[in-house]
């Protein structure tokens, strides 16, 4: 494994309820990068990132953090790897009967011995750094939409983690303060040289904030490169996704129709039947 | 045939594997409790929840069961004569069997539910997930507090539910249906023995246990054996963790009840 990659992932497969959502993933996320994994709604995009952060446990393939296999972590391994990281969840996961200051403080005041005055103006420094300082004692409930993921974000930032997942920055949030948010990942990277994983599916998003872009499409990895590199792929699929064209559906009518009427339907079943009703 | 040993067996494996999630998250509880950050601040907020709320709830409860027993035992001991046994029924009754039982039923039903969506909500909102994620034991943090808040309000409630209990049956039995005051006061204390206390506050503690147990395990695991993360599985959760406290509770007082007689 190359040195210069902070995570790398091999041969990983996933299953949801039996089904298998990821095939076979490969790839590495180099050191104090901004990684984009990009694709389609339900492509297994968040799967992976709950590969990449302990919470779904490999069933076969491997992530190595910095060439240590995550399968082999204790809970102590798993705690002491947590330590390190920050996790920007989708919805902003806030402690809704905390206030923001507070949800800042959770992991201050589990992992280090600093004082509540001091926690306090830690809190304020992360909420300054994300344009939240004027709402310190606010419940989560009186933010925005926006307000609320850039919160999360101060609190994932809070132990100054060296790797900083986000799942989708921009879902739900309007073009101006999704490219605010944009912009801030981007000042973070300069700023703090963290490694940071992106997963969204806003391709304008992607472009604009990664060094290299990881392309996923049904629970397959289709293209990894810099961005200028995944527009110039010939593969149609990244093309197709590039240029936001729907996919044209191929229906198969005998496994169209067997799911709806839920057991095997052989071609010319129907027919066969009429002609028995008639007789 | 084959189909049916299969299921059973698909049963059998489900219980038995539930039963083992049920004992490691107890274990992880109990593991908390000396486990940062402190918990002072937290388990405060949740005696207040737990015990302080539940006061008028407990009250009502527990008055109107004196009553009740009051009137019940005042005609059935009328039958025999010896109304002045009535402090010793209705004492005895709420002392060793009503109190620890209705309180835990009532806790159960207000703090129990609320107790079981809120972990369920947080559950469905990825909030333990960023526990997790940010290397903060969900349990120690989250339900370590619920079971000593639980452990001190349990006891204290079971203690005011068989005071005002007393009380009520006093109200009826001497007030209303003309038992002497002096009779009643002196079965009560002539009968009721520190066994009988013992085995009420030993109950209440039980109860405690297994209705945070319960409560916080099913919000815990709320939609994660679904797979489905939505305000139905929360809802079905709370019911089932009303259903299974109380009948654990009623169970578990026929077994306590069977080992101290």
């Amino acid at each position: 494994m190359s040195s210069h990659n902070m995570i790398e992932i091999r041969g990983l497969d996933s299953h949801y309820k039996g089904r298998q959502v990821l095939f076979n993933i490969g790839f590495a996320i180099p050191h104090k990068k901004v990684t984009v994994i990009m694709g389609r709604s339900g492509c297994g995009k968040t799967t992976l990132l709950r590969h990449l952060i302990g919470l779904k446990p490999s069933e076969s393939g491997r992530v190595f953090v910095e060439g240590q296999d995550m399968g082999s972590f204790d809970e102590k391994g798993m705690a002491n790897y947590r330590r390190r990281i920050g996790v920007l969840f989708q919805s902003g996961a806030l402690f809704n009967s905390l206030t923001v200051s507070q949800n800042i403080a959770v992991p201050l005041k589990v992992h280090t011995r600093l004082s509540d005055e001091t926690i306090r103006i830690m809190s304020l420094i992360k909420l300054h750094l994300v344009g939240l300082a004027d709402f310190l004692d606010y419940m989560p409930s009186q933010l925005s939409g926006g307000m609320r993921k850039r919160a999360g974000l101060a609190r994932a930032l809070a132990m100054d983690p060296e790797i900083l997942f986000v799942d989708e920055p921009s879902s739900g949030l309007d073009p101006i303060t999704a490219a605010g948010l944009d912009d801030l990942i981007l000042e973070l990277r300069e700023t703090l040289g963290m490694t940071i994983i992106v997963v969204t599916h806003e391709l304008e998003s992607a472009v604009k904030i990664a060094d290299q872009m990881v392309v996923m499409d049904r629970g397959n990895l289709l293209a990894v490169g810099t961005p200028d590199e995944i527009r110039s792929s010939q593969d149609e699929t990244v093309l197709r996704f590039l240029r936001r064209e729907a996919e044209e559906q191929q229906v198969n009518t005998e496994s169209y129709l067997s799911r709806l009427l839920g057991r095997q339907y052989k071609a010319g079943e129907n027919s066969t039947r009429r002609q028995g009703g008639v007789r | 045939m084959i189909y049916l040993v299969r299921k059973l067996g698909a049963i059998a494996l489900d219980l038995i594997e539930g039963l083992g999630r049920m004992g490691m998250f107890f274990f992880r509880v109990i593991r908390g409790v000396g486990r940062p950050p402190g918990k002072y601040l937290s388990t405060l907020k949740q005696v207040q929840f737990i015990g302080t709320k539940s006061f008028f709830v407990i009250g009502f409860t527990a008055a109107f069961t004196g009553m009740v027993l009051g009137l019940q035992g005042y005609y059935t001991l009328s039958k025999f004569g010896s109304e002045g046994l009535l402090g010793s029924a209705v004492g005895l009754s709420l002392i060793r069997e009503l109190g620890p039982v209705l309180t835990a039923l009532m806790v159960t039903g207000r703090a129990g539910s609320a107790m079981c969506a809120e972990i369920g909500i947080m559950r469905i909102e990825e909030q333990i997930d960023a526990l997790e994620c940010m290397a903060v034991d969900p349990h120690s943090y989250l339900i370590t507090p619920k079971l000593i808040a639980g452990l001190i309000a349990l006891p204290l409630l079971t203690a005011f539910c068989d005071v005002l209990g007393i009380f009520g049956g006093y109200l009826i039995g001497v007030q209303l249906l003309g038992v002497s005051g002096g009779a009643f006061m002196d079965g009560l204390t002539s009968s009721v023995v520190w066994d009988d206390v013992y085995m009420g506050i030993v109950k209440s503690f039980c109860f405690a246990v297994l209705m945070i147990w319960i409560c916080t395990y099913k919000g815990y695991y709320a939609g994660l054996d679904e797979g489905n993360f939505g305000p139905e599985e929360v809802s079905w959760a709370t019911t089932q963790a009303v259903v299974y406290a109380s009948i654990s509770i009623l169970v578990s007082d026929y077994i306590i009840t069977s080992i101290l007689l």
